[in-house]
Order: C-alpha cells, then sequence, then structure tokens
C-alpha cells in the first residue's frame, strides 16, 4: 500500500508538535495539516490591539464559532452561539497553536493526581477513575520536555515535591521580579511554603533560540525572541529542518474518511481558498485541542463507525474538563512608600515566578482529606486596556467622561500595581460537561460546529473557595489592598482536555493506554483530550511529555508496518 | 467544490458631516488639558477612522458608531435648536446626558469612549498616541519589540 506521508498529524500545538518532531527526526515522513496561519518570530509583536482587543490569532466569530450550553437560574439549559454572546471560545489558531500565546507556567502532575479515584475514593456525580499510567511511565517524557522544549527552573527537593529522574533543570530559573522575595518573606512568616515556578522559557540562549527578553509582556503575546518553547519555535521548527515534515497552514480538516473495517482511508480538508483536498498517510494523530478533536471524529462517521470516529460506545466527546480554580487580586498602593521601594513595584520585566503547592492535598477538620490544588501568582496582565476600560465607570457604575474620566485614568495607571493569584484545582468530570455537534449551528465550510455543554460538579467551587482564602492571606500579608477573588464555575477554554479519554475498558473509553484509539487501529490522538482527569495544576508539560510518550508507541507500529512505499 | 471565503472588506467613508460630530463628541468626552492629552492629541478622529475601515471591527459596532452621530445630531437640533458641533460645552454636556436616555445612547457613548481609550493607549503605528503621549500621561510602560507602521495587524498574513 502507498501513502503520501508516514503520518499526518492533525493540529499543531502542544500534542501535535512532539509528534512531527519525534518522527520527523525518527526518519519518518510527516505532513502537519494546520487550520490557521503560519505566524514566525517576526510576526510577533507586543501589540495590545492585536493580542487583546481583535483577537487577532483566533477565528472571526461570525465565520467559526461554538455553541455554549449553560444553566440558567431555572437550571434548564440555555445554548448561546458564541457570535452572539461575544464569548470566544477558542485559543490560538496558527501553526504551534495555544502554545504561542502560553504564559508557560510548566507544572509535572504529581503521583497523586494518576490515582485520584484510589487515592480519595468516589465522589456522587463525577466520573473520577485512575489512569491507566502512572506517574513513573510520564516522568522520562516530562524529563525529555524539559531538555528539548526548554524548561528553566531550580529543582528542590521536598515532601511535594514531584520525584525526578535528573538532579535539577537543564536551563537555570528566569530573572525574578523583587516581590518573589517578599512573597517568599511572606510565605514564611505564614508557615506557607513558597514554590519557584518552572518555565517554559528559555533563561539563555539554547536550542538554536534565543533567551527571554523580558519585556513584561509574555502570556497572550507571540514570543518575539524564540524563548518561550511553542510547539512552533522548540519543535516544528526543528521538524522542518529535518526536511522530511511539511506544514500545510490554513487547512482546516473537515472529515477523516474510513473503510468498512474502521481504518482510516484519508483526511479532507479545505485550504485557505476553500478548495478541498485530501491526504492520506499510514497513520493519523489528531491534536486539534480537546474541543475540536472531538468535534472532529463526530464528524467523521464512516461504514463501521456511524455515530463518529472510534465513538460505536458513545464515548467521544464525554467527560470534557477544564481547570477548575478562578482568581484574586490585591493593589500594591505606592502612597506612603518611599520612592526605592515603588521602583521595585513598577519594575517590568522578570517573572513573579511562584506558587503554593500547600494544599494540593487539602486535610481539613470539616473538608476532611480531598484533593486541592495550587496558588500561582502573577502580576496583572500588562495590556493598557483592561485597566483603562475599569477607569470608565464610576460609582454606582455611572459612566465617566471628560476631566472625571481623565482623573479615574490617572488613579488606576499611577497609584498602585496589581498582584493577582490563580486558583488551580481539578475539573471533576461529570455527565454534564461535553461536546456534542450542534444541529443548528455552522462554520464558514458548511460543517456542525461544536456545542459545548459546560455543567460543573459543586465541588470545584469549594475546593477553589478554600484555596482563594489562602491566595487572599497571602496577599495581605504582602501589605496588599482591596483584596478580592472570585471562584467561579464558568470555565477558562485556554485548559481544556478529556472527551476522548484514555483506559483499559473500550466501553468507558475512546484511547486505549497508548492513545491509540480503541476501535481504528492507525488513528492516534495526543492533545489533552486523553486525560481523565486533569490534575490540580495547569497541564501544558502533561501534554507535552504525553505526545512525547505517545510517539514512541507510533514510532514503534511505524516500524512493524515497513517504511513507506513498502 | 470550490468557494470562494475570502471577501474583500469594502467599506464606505463616513460623510464630512458625521466625521464632524464624532470629532467634537470625542473632544467633549476626553478635553485637551495642560499635561493630560485630549481627543485632539491622540488624534482621537484618525484612529477612529482605521477603526470604521478595519474588518475585524464588527460591522454592527460600525453601523452603531455612524447611526449613534446622526442621532446625537438630531437630539441636539431637538433640545438645544442647533447641530452638535455648534454648541458650546455646556450645550453639548446637556445634549450628551440627554443622549444617555435615547435607546443606545449609553452604548453609543461608551463604543466612542472605549476606542478614545484605544486611540490612548494603541501602538502609534495604528494612528493614535502620537509619539506615546497617551503613555508618558499615565506613566504606561509598553512591551517591546512595538509593531511599525509595516506590522500592525490587518498587515498580517493571517
Amino acid at each position: 500500500m502507498s501513502a503520501d506521508f508516514d503520518v499526518c498529524v492533525i493540529g499543531s500545538g502542544a500534542g501535535g508538535g512532539p509528534m512531527a518532531y519525534e518522527l520527523a527526526l525518527a526518519g519518518h515522513s510527516v505532513v502537519v495539516l494546520e487550520k490557521g496561519p503560519w505566524l514566525r518570530e517576526n510576526d510577533f509583536y507586543k501589540d495590545d490591539l492585536a493580542c487583546c482587543r481583535r483577537d487577532v490569532y483566533t477565528p472571526l466569530l461570525r465565520e467559526e464559532q461554538h455553541v455554549l450550553e449553560e444553566r440558567d437560574s431555572d437550571q434548564r439549559w440555555q445554548r448561546t452561539p458564541t457570535s452572539v454572546s461575544g464569548r470566544s471560545f477558542w485559543n490560538g489558531s496558527c501553526v504551534g497553536g495555544s502554545s504561542n500565546f502560553m504564559s508557560g507556567y510548566f507544572h509535572r502532575l504529581k503521583p497523586v493526581d494518576f490515582r485520584l479515584l484510589s487515592a480519595f475514593g468516589p465522589i456522587a456525580g463525577a466520573n473520577i477513575v485512575d489512569w491507566p499510567i502512572g506517574y513513573d511511565d510520564l516522568e522520562p517524557y516530562y524529563e525529555k520536555v524539559e531538555r528539548v522544549v526548554g524548561v528553566s527552573g531550580r529543582a528542590a527537593p521536598g515532601s511535594r515535591a514531584e520525584p525526578r529522574s535528573t538532579d535539577d533543570f537543564p536551563y537555570p530559573p528566569t530573572a525574578e521580579h523583587p516581590v518573589s522575595a517578599w512573597i517568599d518573606q511572606a510565605c514564611e512568616e505564614l508557615g506557607f511554603h513558597s514554590l519557584r515556578v518552572p518555565r517554559a522559557i528559555l533563561s539563555e540562549p539554547a536550542l538554536g533560540r534565543r533567551s527571554c527578553e523580558y519585556s513584561g509582556y509574555c502570556g497572550s503575546y507571540g514570543c518575539a525572541s524564540g524563548a518561550k518553547g511553542s510547539a512552533r519555535a522548540a519543535l516544528l521548527d526543528r521538524a522542518v529542518a529535518t526536511g522530511r515534515c511539511e506544514i500545510r497552514a490554513h487547512a482546516k480538516v473537515s472529515r477523516l474518511a474510513s473503510d468498512p473495517k474502521g481504518r482510516i482511508l484519508h483526511a479532507e480538508y479545505f485550504d485557505g481558498e476553500g478548495r478541498t483536498h485530501r491526504v492520506d498517510a499510514r497513520i493519523y494523530v489528531v491534536a486539534c485541542q480537546a474541543v475540536e478533536t472531538a468535534r472532529l471524529l463526530l464528524a467523521s462517521a464512516g461504514p463501521k463507525c456511524r455515530r463518529g470516529l472510534a465513538n460505536n460506545q458513545g464515548q467521544v466527546g464525554r467527560d470534557l474538563i477544564f481547570s477548575a480554580g478562578g482568581s484574586g487580586s490585591g493593589d500594591l498602593a505606592f502612597d506612603g512608600l518611599d520612592p526605592e521601594r515603588i521602583a521595585e513595584i513598577r519594575l517590568l520585566g522578570p517573572f513573579v515566578n511562584r506558587a503554593l503547592d500547600d494544599w494540593y492535598v487539602i486535610e481539613d477538620k470539616q473538608l476532611g482529606r480531598i484533593k486541592g490544588g495550587i496558588v500561582e501568582l502573577l502580576w496583572s496582565h500588562p495590556n493598557a486596556f483592561g485597566r483603562a476600560f475599569r477607569a470608565m465607570r464610576g460609582r454606582g457604575g455611572r459612566l465617566l467622561w471628560g476631566t472625571a474620566l481623565k482623573r479615574n485614568l490617572e488613579l488606576w495607571f499611577r497609584q498602585d500595581r496589581t498582584l493577582n493569584f490563580e486558583v488551580f484545582n481539578d475539573w471533576l468530570p461529570t455527565d454534564d460537561c461535553f461536546v456534542a455537534l450542534d444541529d443548528r449551528v455552522e462554520d464558514k465550510w458548511g460543517s456542525p460546529v461544536a456545542r459545548i455543554r459546560l455543567g460543573a460538579h459543586p465541588h470545584d467551587l469549594k475546593v477553589g473557595r478554600y484555596l482563594a482564602e489562602k491566595g487572599e492571606q497571602l496577599l495581605g500579608k504582602l501589605g496588599a489592598v482591596r483584596i478580592g477573588s472570585s471562584i467561579s464555575s464558568s470555565p477558562p477554554p485556554n485548559l481544556v482536555a478529556g472527551g476522548c479519554r484514555f483506559g483499559t475498558d473500550p466501553s468507558s473509553s475512546v484511547l486505549d493506554p497508548d492513545c491509540r484509539t480503541h476501535e481504528v487501529e492507525n488513528l492516534f490522538v495526543t492533545d489533552g483530550s486523553f486525560m481523565p482527569t486533569g490534575g490540580s495544576v495547569p497541564f501544558t508539560w502533561t501534554i507535552y511529555a504525553n505526545a512525547f510518550r505517545v510517539a514512541d508507541q507510533v514510532k514503534a507500529q511505524l516500524g512493524a508496518i515497513g517504511p513507506i512505499g513498502a | 467544490m470550490a468557494v470562494l471565503l475570502r471577501v474583500p472588506a469594502v467599506v464606505a467613508e463616513p460623510s464630512a458631516a458625521v466625521l464632524a460630530t464624532l470629532a467634537r463628541a470625542q473632544e467633549h468626552l476626553l478635553p485637551s488639558e495642560p499635561g493630560a492629552p485630549g481627543a485632539r492629541e491622540i488624534r482621537a478622529l484618525e484612529y477612529l477612522r482605521f477603526v470604521l475601515a478595519d474588518k475585524r471591527v464588527d460591522a454592527e459596532e460600525r453601523e452603531l458608531l455612524l447611526a449613534g452621530a446622526a442621532s446625537l445630531d438630531r437630539l441636539s437640533l431637538k433640545v438645544e435648536g442647533a447641530d452638535f458641533i455648534a454648541l458650546d460645552a455646556e450645550g453639548r454636556e446637556r445634549v450628551l446626558q440627554r443622549m444617555i436616555d435615547e435607546p443606545h445612547g449609553e452604548l453609543w457613548i461608551s463604543t466612542l469612549i472605549v476606542y478614545l481609550l484605544e486611540a490612548l493607549l494603541c501602538a502609534p503605528a495604528y494612528g493614535g498616541n502620537p509619539e506615546a503621549i497617551g503613555w508618558h500621561w499615565l506613566e504606561h510602560r509598553p512591551g517591546f519589540p512595538l509593531p511599525d507602521t509595516d506590522h500592525i495587524y490587518p498587515k498580517l498574513a493571517l
């Protein structure tokens, strides 16, 4: 049998990048189909309008959207197209995906995350299961990500530290802001443990990339130096350099066609001009981010899979998860401080790099022993528009203009700097959080869009509030004023997983432990879809690590079927 | 079947009268002061023209901005007996305060303010915030690199 390529990778983010890199370096031919454009370092600027006002790195909602399903005040599910609400549920849509725009807070899952059911028992209404692999299976790949993608940090052994196979990170920590030392001091006084957060940002030139230039504008912005470990900068550029990896941008895959045995025959895609194409390969890897991965499989019914590819058991799209939690903030006011201290607070560039993981497992008299999470510290987003728009309204929400608006702007910009915290805890999988094909709304190519039901388990809020109180306590110790927090069951779309969970039982999982679909032998899924539970940290590092792990399986399968053209 | 997806955006230039009303409203909403730039200094109208021609800005938003200017002029004639641009500051304030109670009136004013603030704080390559005058006033430090006029987002190969 002949094929255009050994492997066709659909989606080029943290799930697709490692696959293209590993297989191209191993001598296989790879095509990567990416819906969005191919932007390089010299296309990325610290452009607040592009990043934060016009969302230029994601599709126009009038052309491509989602339908979000949430409960109304009467507890009935209400569907709202995002083109109506204006609430975009997209992340980065370009070569490298949303990893181009991440902040790069890199945390490994902890061993307990792999056995949530065994460690904490069931919770009514939550579909909690243990993973079919353990931490030890993934550890070598976490380590590989440190080296290949580039993770900067310093190992600090302790009772909560994840086991490591190497003594330390390959790159020293990125430069740190003066407030980091203040946080350490405040934590010591409170009896908290201040964790130095590893970053997927190069602290020194390496891997053919420049080091961080410390502009102070990182998360939400594309990296102009190449220091950020996006799938594009860290992996795809190097895969292409082998001469064996072809990236086709503006290639929107609409369907995977399969034969009566359930094997994929080819991928069908639209190019940027709306023309249709086909590409065939020996193995297909889907990594479009969890929502779009489920959507593509559901839209790819075939003679053996009439309910959607790999969906004869009705599992595709189920148990979608996010990162639960929320955020809080406090203002470090300049009033009364000496100029040197003010200058330290205002310093822009170095990173805070601090988190609290004391309550990763909560032992509390009232709550008992339950799974907790982390509190991540960071400065408020640097873009100017967020602050300016908050200055538009005065007391009682009254719209301000004229000199009243100008005086309020001066207050918002000049009197303090806001230190934020973000809470990350498990988003428990439930029957009320899933992806389906919408029966009314289509995208610009005429394909049904994904409908996402966004039900959250009340347990998530309980844990989030517990952690937010700790964050507020820390901000208070730092002398912040106007401290507050918000824990919400409305998920952030940038950390999404599940929908094709892996497991050993084909009746309750889509993927086997190697992330090959139970039903389609030449189909793997390598974005966050495989995760049955998400841990209590941002999980990008885990997606990278797992994709490297699965790449070894794909290499083994390709080795078994021989070279292309045979 | 081939489908042409890229539809060039053809956006007609607003009339001079509408632009004049918009400019006067902008100057009232963000007035000039010594040491604190207003709509005129931040080139708010020039920036708004960029917004009105930008295909990433929803057509509904563009319609709102233009129809609101026409509504303001009608209200001005009704309340003050003169075009908005002919009114003194007190007259303009009275009309804008009345505008809040008109259908979509507050939305129109707040939208105009949003684009004023964009003009105040955007990268200068977009036409507003000349020589970073807005950033200097509010002591805001931008990131780097900043886009030049060849690298603003309408010129990205998206």
